[in-house]
C-alpha cells in the first residue's frame, strides 16, 4: 500500500511501516498509531479504509488534522442511574493539546527544515557551518581515521 | 518540549543563557572600535547587534561583526582555533 508515495509493506506491522516515513521514529509511529486507533499487532493489510484515509489525511497536514475528542472519564463517586441515560457531559476548556503530533514535520518540509539549519550556520560563518563545506563532521568526532559519512554527505547543500 | 530550553540548547530555563558583561559595550557600539576578549563561552545577546569584537582563538585575536543572526550562538563559534593542514614543501615558512 502507498501512502503519499512512500510505500508501506502490506505484511508489515503498521507501527513498523510508519518508519518509513523520513522523520518519523518508533515514538512518533507509535503516537499516530494511538491518535488512529490502529492496535499494537495489527499489520498495513488489516487496516480498514477509515483508518487508511485518515492517516492519509493526518500525514499530509499534520498541524491542520483536528485534534482528539477528549471524553473525560466518570469521577469515582459517580453512580450510574438506573433507567435514565447517562449525561451528555459538558465540553471541558482545557484540552490537551497533543503538541508532538500536531509540530509534526515530514519528508520533504522536514529535509527543507535541516537544510535551511546548515544555511544559516553558513551564512552566518559559524563552526558548524565551515564545518558541513569542508565535508567533514560537525561535533568534534576524529578525522584521522573513521568520519565515512560526513564526508559522504555533508556538502555545501548536504545530502539527506 | 518546552520553547525556551530548546532556546538554551538544553540549559536550565531559569538560569537564563551564559554571557560576560562588557562594561565598554555602549561606548564601543558608538565609537566602532572592536572589543577585544577571550570570553569564547559567551553568548552572543541581541545587544550585541552591531558591536565588532574580537575574539581569542588562543593564538590571535579575530575580528567578528555581530549581525541580527548571529544572536544566540557564541563568540567563539566564530572564531576558528584549528589551522587548516596542507603539505608544507619545508619547515621554514
Amino acid at each position: 500500500m502507498h501512502i503519499l508515495g512512500v510505500l508501506l509493506p502490506e505484511n508489515q506491522l503498521a507501527r513498523h511501516a510508519l518508519q518509513n516515513f523520513f522523520g518519523v521514529g518508533p515514538m512518533i509511529a507509535a503516537r499516530i498509531c494511538a491518535r488512529m486507533a490502529i492496535h499494537d499487532r495489527c499489520k498495513v493489510r488489516e487496516l480498514t479504509q477509515s483508518q487508511t484515509t485518515s492517516l492519509t489525511a493526518f500525514l499530509s497536514s499534520p498541524s491542520t488534522y483536528p485534534e482528539a475528542k477528549h471524553v473525560p472519564l466518570a469521577s469515582l463517586k459517580f453512580k450510574a442511574p438506573a433507567a435514565k441515560p447517562l449525561p451528555t457531559p459538558a465540553p471541558t476548556t482545557n484540552e490537551r493539546k497533543d503538541t508532538l503530533l500536531k509540530s509534526l514535520k515530514i519528508e520533504t518540509e522536514l529535509k527543507k527544515e535541516i537544510k535551511e539549519n546548515i544555511a544559516h550556520q553558513r551564512m552566518i560563518g559559524s563552526y558548524v557551518g565551515r564545518r558541513h563545506m569542508a565535508h567533514l563532521p560537525v561535533r568534534g568526532q576524529r578525522t584521522k581515521s573513521n568520519a565515512a559519512i560526513a564526508k559522504r554527505l555533508n556538502r555545501i547543500e548536504r545530502h539527506l | 518540549m518546552h520553547p525556551t530550553l530548546v532556546a538554551l540548547g538544553g540549559r536550565s530555563a531559569w538560569k537564563g543563557p551564559f554571557f560576560v558583561h562588557f562594561p565598554q559595550l555602549r561606548e564601543a557600539l558608538r565609537s566602532n572600535i572592536p572589543i577585544k576578549t577571550d570570553a569564547r563561552a559567551c553568548t552572543i545577546l541581541p545587544n550585541f547587534v552591531g558591536c565588532r569584537f574580537q575574539v581569542h582563538n588562543g593564538r590571535h585575536y579575530i575580528p567578528v561583526s555581530i549581525t541580527q543572526d548571529m544572536v544566540g550562538h557564541k563568540l567563539g563559534e566564530f572564531a576558528p582555533t584549528r589551522k587548516r593542514f596542507y603539505y608544507r614543501q619545508t619547515k621554514n615558512k
